[in-house]
Formats: structure tokens, C-alpha cells, sequence
């Protein structure tokens, strides 16, 4: 924590750091066993099955003459829930982001603390998450079929969103960003209905919502459509307005430095 | 802006790149009739390729967009030589896994229904195309354009072949 904030870091920063990911992998273990609303099947079943909640995608609600597209600020509040309910598991877990452009992703692909079977003596509550019965289907874990690491995004890929100023631009090209992630994951990871429920799937997220702070940085917190800030973002008690600046949320992004003497 | 509503698709063998546990289908191409894009000739500093009304209830994947290439493939590489425009991506729903009704788009939201709408309701996908299309407007007076669907991800109850569907295509410039 940093001046009462929470700190998300880099899956990468993470594991160098001794203990890094250790909360985390508390945390995300106890939710796996827990069957009420503390637990993993309750808050991944919000986003797909079965109460496809999510936001995607732009969409006409009552006296809407245009489609709105909350994709950004929903999961933003999505992840904040999260958050808090993986903290009630252990006050040290904050969610880390998995910058899918670094070159070690671009070596390895899914981080080894997300892919190895085994963590900490035991079954890795990174690599797989588990998942409710869906008729016909039974309950079982998450699978991935990932592509070729080198075929996810590059750093241009992302420097070339932080040249649009206009936020519905801007949302509509980090979406499609965002979708091309959920399918090089594939498996689970890659449809709506089942993606929630794999523990890479909120690493992903805090990229996406990581790559909205820095563009927030650079075109201002309140840089979004003003008929867009009193919308609901069901079920979170919050509104678009709400969301918009993550200090007020209580967290902030990590930053690298380089301090050098005068 | 220039626009069209007849299309007609070209199937072709499923990808390499199809889910493992997943049985090979034949994934169609879409390939449009040709559009006049003599409302483009005008110098631009940007240009959007938009397609609207994008089902995204089944499978996922990438749809790569190629200009004036109507035997563009799947091995075909993505290459301005190629007319490639570049791609959008689909994250599907997967195929329906509720009760009978469940993926049915309910119109409009009636007078005071306060929910937002369907989760199915069509997206709209915007490819950037700048440079694709100013090539394109310099040697003619029509494109057509192909989408090939590189199949990501998909389940039992995902439709294989039928992937691309969607209400038009828009070729957005814009100017000044």
C-alpha cells in the first residue's frame, strides 16, 4: 500500500519478488472452496453463466436514442468487488495485471505462476478455476488452449490506442484489444459464458483496466461522454461517475522509477 | 461513406488454428459485391472500415479483413500486397447455455424498463484502415471486401461454419 492506496503490480513484478504472488494464491484458494457469496463460483458467475452481467459491446437502454458501451467502467467496478471479496481472504492480495506485450510474454506466453499445475505444495489456484454445472455439462476446472506467443499484442499495438483522444474510439479499439486476448487464451478464457472463471481472466482485466488509467492520464479522469456518467452499472452500487478515477477507489497502478543522484 | 447490404460467402477448410478438442468444420469467408467508393475520393486523414449489427453469440474469432482480395484465405498472409486492412476480434459468447429463449434479442427496451439491453444485442466492430483504403481509392472505383474468421475458441454448442454474420458494412472517411 502506498498513502492508504492499494498497489496492483505486474504478474511479472510479482514473481521476482519473494512471496510475491503468496496472498494471492491464498486468497484465490479459499475463494475456490467457498460455495456462497464469498466464493469463486458467486462472483466469476456474475460476468458469464449464469447471470451474464457483464458489459460488452455498445447497447441502447431505456430513452437511449444511441448505444452507450460500458465495457470499460463495468469491469472496472467488476474488478473492484472482486477485489475486496478476494481481500476478505487475505488483506495483503491485490490484483495484478499481466501485460500481455511484455517480451517475456511474448516468450512464454501465460506467466508460469498462471501455468504451472503446482504452486506452494500444492494444486496452483492460478492455473485453473472451478466451474458450475451447466446442463449437460457437469461442474469441472478451466482449460486454455493458448496460440503462439508471438502472436499477442505488441507494445505499438497498445501505444497506437493512446493516440485516440476521443473516448468512445478509444473504447471501441481497447474492446477489440480485449477480445483478441479471450481468443489467443481460448479454452474457457475464450467465450463469454465461461471466461470469468479462470484466474488469468482478472489478470487480463487489470491490463485492460491499467491501459485505461494511463490513457486517463493522458487525456483527463473525466474524459468520457457526459451522458455516460449517471449510468448504472448493475449490480454494483456504483455509476459511471463513480469509477472514474481509481485513487478515489482506493488503488493505484505501479509505477517503475529511476532515480538518479543531482 | 459507402455502403453494402448484398453479400455473398465462399467456405472454405477450417483452420489449423481451431480449438484441438473441437471437431474441424468448414468456416465460410464472406466476400461483399463490389462498393463504389467514389464517396472516399476525397483526401482523408482517416478511414474506418465499420461493420454493424456483429453477431457475437457463437464462436470466437478474428476477422481478418482483406481489400479487393476475393480469394483471400486463411493462409493467405496479412500484408498490404495481400490487401489486408487488418483485422477486428470477436469475443463470443459461445453458443447459448441457458433454457429455451434465452438468447433470444428482445427488441427495444418497452417505456420505463429500466434494464439495459439484451446481452446478444449485434455489436459494432471499427477497423481502422487508413492506409488500406487510400491504396484502395488510388487504383479504382470499387473494393470488395473479404473477411476471413480465424476461429479462437469455441464450444459443443458453437456453430463452426456459419461464423461472420452481420447487418452491412460502412467505409468511413474522414476529412478536414
Amino acid at each position: 500500500m502506498a498513502n492508504g492506496l492499494t498497489i496492483r503490480s505486474s504478474i511479472e513484478g510479482l514473481e521476482n519478488t519473494p512471496g510475491g504472488l503468496d496472498a494471492l494464491r491464498d486468497a484465490y484458494s479459499k475463494m475456490q472452496q467457498i460455495s456462497d457469496n464469498r466464493g469463486w463460483l458467486y462472483w466469476s458467475g456474475i460476468h458469464g453463466f449464469p447471470q451474464y452481467m457483464c458489459w460488452h459491446h455498445g447497447r441502447v437502454g431505456m430513452g437511449d436514442a444511441v448505444p452507450y458501451n460500458l465495457f470499460l467502467p463495468w469491469h472496472r467496478a467488476y474488478l473492484l468487488y472482486f477485489e475486496h471479496t478476494a481481500r476478505d481472504q487475505n488483506n495483503a492480495v491485490a490484483l495484478p495485471w499481466w501485460d500481455w506485450t511484455s517480451p517475456n510474454s511474448h516468450q512464454v506466453g501465460i506467466p508460469k505462476s498462471y501455468s504451472d499445475a503446482q504452486a506452494g505444495g500444492g494444486n496452483n489456484p492460478l492455473a485453473a478455476g472451478p466451474m458450475p454445472a451447466m446442463p449437460p455439462d457437469g461442474p469441472r476446472s478451466t482449460t486454455r488452449n493458448p496460440d503462439d506467443p508471438g502472436n499477442l499484442p505488441t507494445p505499438d499495438d497498445v501505444n497506437g490506442l493512446m493516440s485516440l483522444g476521443n473516448f468512445v474510439d478509444f473504447t471501441t479499439q481497447l474492446e477489440d484489444l480485449h477480445d483478441r486476448i479471450h481468443g489467443w487464451v481460448s479454452g474457457d478464457m475464450g467465450v463469454v459464458a465461461t471466461s470469468a472463471y479462470d484466474p488469468i481472466f482478472w489478470a487480463h482485466h487489470c491490463m485492460i483496466d491499467r491501459i485505461w488509467y494511463l490513457w486517463q492520464l493522458q487525456n483527463g479522469v473525466n474524459s468520457i461522454p457526459a451522458d455516460y456518467l449517471d449510468k448504472p452499472l448493475a449490480p454494483f452500487a456504483l455509476t459511471v461517475r463513480d469509477v472514474l478515477d481509481v485513487n478515489r477507489l482506493g488503488y493505484d497502478y505501479a509505477q517503475t522509477f529511476v532515480t538518479v543522484n543531482a | 461513406m459507402a455502403q453494402n447490404k448484398n453479400a455473398r460467402s465462399v467456405a472454405v477448410k477450417a483452420a489449423k488454428q481451431q480449438p484441438k478438442d473441437q471437431p474441424k468444420k468448414p468456416a465460410k469467408i464472406y466476400v461483399s459485391s463490389k462498393i463504389a467508393i467514389d464517396p472516399l475520393k476525397r483526401r482523408f486523414h482517416r478511414a474506418d472500415i465499420v461493420f454493424e449489427g456483429v453477431d457475437h453469440s457463437g464462436v470466437s474469432y478474428e476477422g481478418r479483413v482483406f481489400l479487393n482480395n476475393e480469394s483471400a484465405g486463411l493462409k493467405t498472409p496479412k500484408n498490404s500486397k495481400n490487401g489486408y486492412a487488418g483485422s477486428f476480434h470477436i469475443f463470443g459468447h459461445g453458443g447459448c447455455f441457458g433454457d429455451v429463449g434465452h438468447c433470444e434479442v428482445r427488441g427495444l427496451p418497452r417505456t420505463y424498463d429500466p434494464r439495459p439491453a439484451h446481452a446478444l444485442t449485434p455489436a459494432r466492430k471499427v477497423v481502422i484502415a487508413t492506409e488500406a483504403l487510400r491504396q484502395a481509392v488510388a487504383k479504382g472505383k470499387t473494393i470488395t471486401v473479404t473477411v476471413v474468421p480465424i476461429v479462437r475458441a469455441g464450444t459443443s454448442r458453437s456453430d463452426y461454419e456459419n461464423v461472420i454474420k452481420f447487418d452491412r458494412i460502412s467505409l468511413v472517411a474522414y476529412t478536414g
